[in-house]
């Protein structure tokens, strides 16, 4: 008895486990499940009762996405923006991370302080005087005026962790390098930038996906197709009808399209994006 | 280009022109896009700056009195505390529990974890109507499985109280995997000996738990507790694709009235002051967060 105890209870405890990660994979997965199905499958298909769970495959529905809305655009946009505004955010928040991280006297620290806390301005309260802004400097409407106010965004939180990814780098390779007779942008590109790449790489991760996924500026501040994003065409797609009620094959295919490229990117570097993002929020 | 000309002792004397040339872009885009909107929001807050009706003069707190007797605003502050705070709560549980799955040790983990990152990276919007697609009341999946399985009829979205759980759980489903992440890393920074030592002692799974893993974790539980509700406050991306604030305006928080007032309708002045509302919750949230941690001296 003694013995076979612990054994038994090992057990349950890994079936407890294996549930658990049955019911865990089970709602992650099922709303991708969803619209992966729903994208693939002929409109009529989705309106069956009982449900089909696997339709036939068809391609249709990106095809009418092709037809009849500038879907090309509209892809060339959400890329557009979100490698310019990672780009962007990068080099402004690398230059002043360099600066945090190693130019320390009294009151730096305060001073990055008031860039973090600026982090917690609700971004909605600013679109109105954005708007104005945007629309005076003649950058309403453009992918420029949205790679502008995003990049300010994202870039509080760049600085923060790319701060600590350059504090663990030993000064002494900079100071090194100094002696030799570097300047600093040779500081910056040459000696410092392939030590702290995975730091940036992480955070390119990040701020791709943010961006990639932004709603708020493209919906308040782009009106035509040469700024509107992947973001902005589903609530459009979402707002209009058709014959079968509202267009759910057609909202699933552009979500799959918005879906593809960040699950990709989770597939391959699941490892540098939890880094980032424990770095952030944990000192 | 003019950097690299100066020499580079030269600037290390001048440390703080150095400083000052670093951060000015982060700053610059910071002071442009953030610090000079905000006062204009505060200000225009003060007018009845209106696109389409032509108006712009200052009209003190007529804004803010118009609030006390809208029933939106009214609804949509309540329904805003109710939201960000139940949400959070949960997304704390349910990040727990799943960062205590992704620790424990069994054959698919590595897939476990990298699954959990999806919800996180998913955009907003797709998640949003996602969610609505998956609860239509006639060919969703959750509304036909319930059917199939107990006979009841879940209609989701026609009345107030099941269209708000929705948006709750939606939410939870959304951003429990990044407090899980976070609680990971927290977990795997508890020193193995405590338990080892708990053990010896006879404590059971559950009393390490309370005793040794809760008390660890507490200041990241109140730290990502903070920032959560600080950024839920101001999302509306979930609440724009599941219900667009219905039915009614039973799930719309001020963030989704801020931008139909202002730019749905043009009401720059009321979308405004409605902002200002929005601002103060979070600056109690920021004054209650300095208040805790003067309290618990907890640093972040």
């Amino acid at each position: 008895m003694s013995q076979r105890l612990p054994v038994r209870s090992l057990r349950w405890n890994s079936v407890g486990i294996y549930a658990s990660f049955a019911a865990f994979t089970l709602v992650v997965l099922l709303p991708v499940y969803w619209i992966a199905r729903s994208s693939l499958s002929k409109a009529a298909v989705l309106r069956k009762l009982p449900l089909v769970y696997f339709p036939p495959v068809t391609w249709d529905n990106f095809r009418t996405l092709l037809d009849q809305i500038p879907f090309l655009d509209y892809l060339r946009n959400s890329l557009a923006f979100a490698l310019t505004t990672t780009l962007a955010t990068l080099i402004v928040s690398y230059v002043a991370a360099y600066a945090f991280a190693r130019i320390r006297f009294p009151g730096s620290g305060m001073i990055l302080w008031v860039l973090l806390i600026s982090m917690a301005l609700p971004e909605v309260g600013t679109i109105v005087p954005l708007y104005r802004l945007l629309s005076s400097l003649r950058l309403l409407d453009t992918l420029a005026g949205l790679t502008l106010v995003l990049s300010s965004t994202l870039t509080p939180f760049t600085v923060w962790v790319l701060v600590a990814f350059i504090k663990q780098v030993p000064y002494e390779i900079e100071e090194a390098a100094v002696i030799d007779g570097a300047s600093l942008p040779q500081v910056l590109l040459r000696i410092l930038l392939p030590v702290i790449a995975p730091g940036l790489v992480t955070m390119g991760l990040i701020n791709f996906i943010n961006a990639w996924n932004n709603l708020l500026y493209p919906l308040s501040f782009s009106t035509s197709p040469s700024s509107k994003t992947l973001s902005v065409a589903i609530t459009e797609i979402y707002a209009g009808f058709s014959p079968y009620g509202k267009p759910w094959e057609l909202v699933s295919a552009v979500g799959v399209t918005m879906v593809f490229p960040v699950v990709i990117l989770i597939l391959f570097s699941q490892r540098a994006i939890v880094s980032g993002l424990i770095r952030g929020a944990i000192k | 280009m003019a950097l690299a000309r100066l020499s580079w002792s030269k600037l290390v004397h001048r440390r703080y022109a150095l400083f000052l040339l670093l951060v000015a872009p982060a700053f610059l885009l910071r002071l442009t896009t953030a610090a000079y909107p905000i006062l204009q929001t505060i200000l225009l807050g003060f007018t009845n700056l209106d696109i389409l009706k032509g108006t712009d003069e200052f009209v003190g707190l007529q804004n803010y009195a118009r609030m006390g007797t809208d029933y939106g605003v009214q609804n949509a502050l309540s329904f805003t505390v109710i939201y960000v705070l139940s949400s959070t709560v949960l997304q704390l549980t349910v990040g727990m529990l799943i960062a205590l799955l992704l620790n424990a040790s069994f054959r698919g983990r590595t897939f476990a974890r990298t699954i959990n990152l999806i919800p996180w990276a998913i955009p907003t919007i797709v998640a949003g109507y996602g969610f609505r697609w998956l609860l239509d009341e006639q060919f969703g999946l959750i509304p036909y499985w319930l059917f199939e399985l107990t006979g009841i009829r879940l209609v989701a979205f026609i009345s107030p109280v099941s269209a708000r759980v929705a948006v709750v759980l939606g939410h939870v489903w959304k951003d429990a995997p990044f407090m899980a992440v976070v609680y990971l890393a927290g977990l795997q920074g508890v020193p193995q000996e405590l338990y080892e030592a708990a053990t010896v002692d006879g404590a059971g799974a559950w009393q390490r738990f309370w005793r040794i893993t809760v008390p660890l974790i507490m200041p990241l539980t109140i730290t990502m507790g903070l920032f959560r509700t600080v950024w839920s406050l101001a999302g509306f991306d979930l609440i724009y694709g599941m219900t667009f604030g219905g039915p009614g305006v039973a799930t719309t928080v001020l963030a989704l009235q801020v931008f139909r007032e202002g730019i749905n309708f043009f009401k720059f002045g009321f979308a405004s002051a409605i902002s200002v509302v929005l601002l103060a919750l979070v600056a109690i949230v920021g004054i209650f967060a300095l208040w805790l941690y003067r309290k618990t001296d907890v640093a972040y």
